[in-house]
């Protein structure tokens, strides 16, 4: 391993958080594409293959993680627990608020077509979804978004790596067909 | 999801039989929102809402529940949640309204329009959050790295005899000394009580007999203020006759002859 890699590794090592590239760049004082090339091999080297613990790219950052397949055996010995799964109707608001971000309670109801508050203030709880300031309207809604969390817990470097909504969109077919019974439903109560 | 055991026993129990032969399996496990219900009852049945028997649901629910003797407080307000959605929508449609509060006004036709684009852009994120389901199983028991910095690398230890004793003196001193005081000189200061600013205005109501506001009254708001409040004072206790020419205008403060108070007539005063 080249020396630049091996401070890299004691930068990620102490760390309690994700570090960015430009970051790392800074602390060793070194430029960014020399950064990002041992990061590369860094991750060559700790992968679940031959290591314990693994360098991940998540939340904006680089960190490293206990492997998958060694999880169980932490949870045992530190009785860390996995957090709680989340149910349909949270993740379904969650998807509003990470796709949408940042949104109002009502944009979200709006969008569902029920009242989302206890679903915000549970994903809020978990530490999913954070309050990012007011909107500047009648009322000053508070304006929810992800943040650092959501982007661990689901694995993703960024935002942006969120597949685009149109890839959800309902198969034509079933759009033709929910229109066709809408609109024969409409026809029976011209008639 | 925290409550699937639950959930699901409950499925086979919320088949409900309603008028023959509609049957409508509610599936309390992947019951969203109303938008979920109705894309599920539109996609599925062949019926219309308003013929699937409400009360029959919740009747053959309280009794499953008593049966069982087991109470899932998750999964029967789930149910709750449903068949009050089920009931709102079934009572809009035998009201003959549309589905939407909004949409009072359009013509079916657009009514059915707007409801399928709504049904749509939930559907999107209702998929999304599926989507999101998978992500998190894969990911969210990950454990990453969270120890924080230990304190011996934060803190650097100085080596032994490596400061002289004289130092030590020389950083206690300035915490012995008085701290100077803080400057407040920003801060206003009250430079007038409304004792003095009575004797003041007295003295000049007995010399000049005359005067008005802006020629007693200083810049200051709050010197203003007390001021005026001496006005009153001396306009309450009979001293001196307050005059205004127009509304917002100077007081014209003049001297009264000592009469009976009550020969006084008040004079509105609208401001200083």
């Amino acid at each position: 391993m080249d020396s630049l890699a091996r401070r890299l590794e004691a930068l990620l090592f102490i760390s309690a958080r994700p570090l960015p590239a430009a970051e790392l760049a800074d602390a060793c004082s070194c430029p960014h594409e020399e950064v990002v090339e041992a990061l590369a091999s860094l991750r060559d080297e700790y992968c679940a293959e031959r290591h314990g613990f693994v360098l991940h790219e998540v939340a904006g950052g680089f960190t490293f993680a206990v492997a998958d397949d060694c999880a169980a055996d932490v949870r045992r010995l530190s009785g860390a627990e996995r957090p709680d799964d989340l149910t349909p109707a949270l993740l379904e608001t969650l998807a509003v608020v990470a796709y949408l971000q940042l949104v109002t309670r009502s944009d979200v109801a709006e969008i569902r077509g029920v009242s989302s508050e206890w679903a915000l203030t549970s994903l809020e709880e978990r530490g999913l979804v954070e309050q990012q300031g007011r909107a500047d309207t009648p009322g000053s809604p508070i304006l929810y978004g992800s943040g650092e969390r959501f982007l661990k817990l689901f694995g993703l470097r960024s935002l942006s790596e969120l597949p685009p909504l149109e890839e959800f969109s309902l198969r034509a077919s079933a759009v033709d067909e929910i229109r066709a019974r809408l609109l024969s439903n409409a026809e029976r109560r011209r008639a | 999801m925290g409550k699937a055991g639950g959930a699901t026993a409950m499925r086979g129990e919320a088949v409900a039989v309603a008028a023959p032969p509609v049957l409508l399996d509610l599936d309390l496990d992947v019951f969203d929102g109303p938008f979920d219900l109705l894309i599920t009852l539109i996609l599925k049945d062949e019926i219309d809402i308003w013929e699937v028997r409400v009360s029959r649901i919740i009747a053959e629910y309280v009794l499953k529940l008593a049966d069982s003797g087991d109470f899932d407080l998750d999964a029967t307000s789930q149910f709750v949640v449903l068949v009050a959605a089920l009931l709102e929508m079934k009572s809009r449609l035998l009201l003959e309204e549309d589905v939407e509060e909004d949409l009072e006004d359009l013509d079916p036709d657009e009514a059915a329009q707007r409801l399928l684009e709504r049904l749509v852009r939930y559907s999107q994120f209702k998929n999304a959050g599926g989507a999101l389901g998978d992500r998190w199983d894969e990911h969210a028991g990950r454990l990453y790295r969270n120890v924080a910095v230990p304190p011996a690398l934060l803190r650097r230890p100085a080596p032994e005899g490596a400061l002289p004793a004289q130092a030590l003196v020389t950083a206690l001193a300035p915490l012995l000394r008085d701290p100077p005081l803080p400057d407040t000189s920003h801060l206003a200061d009250l430079a007038v009580s409304l004792v003095k600013e009575l004797g003041r205005l007295r003295l000049i109501l007995g010399d000049e007999g005359r005067f008005t506001f802006a020629d007693v009254a200083s810049r200051d708001r709050l010197e203003r203020a007390v001021t005026f409040f001496a006005l009153l004072e001396l306009h309450s206790s009979g001293e001196a006759l307050l005059r205004q020419t127009r509304h917002f205008g100077d007081i014209i403060v003049t001297r009264a002859a000592r009469v009976a108070r009550a020969e006084v007539a008040p004079v509105p005063v609208a401001a200083g």
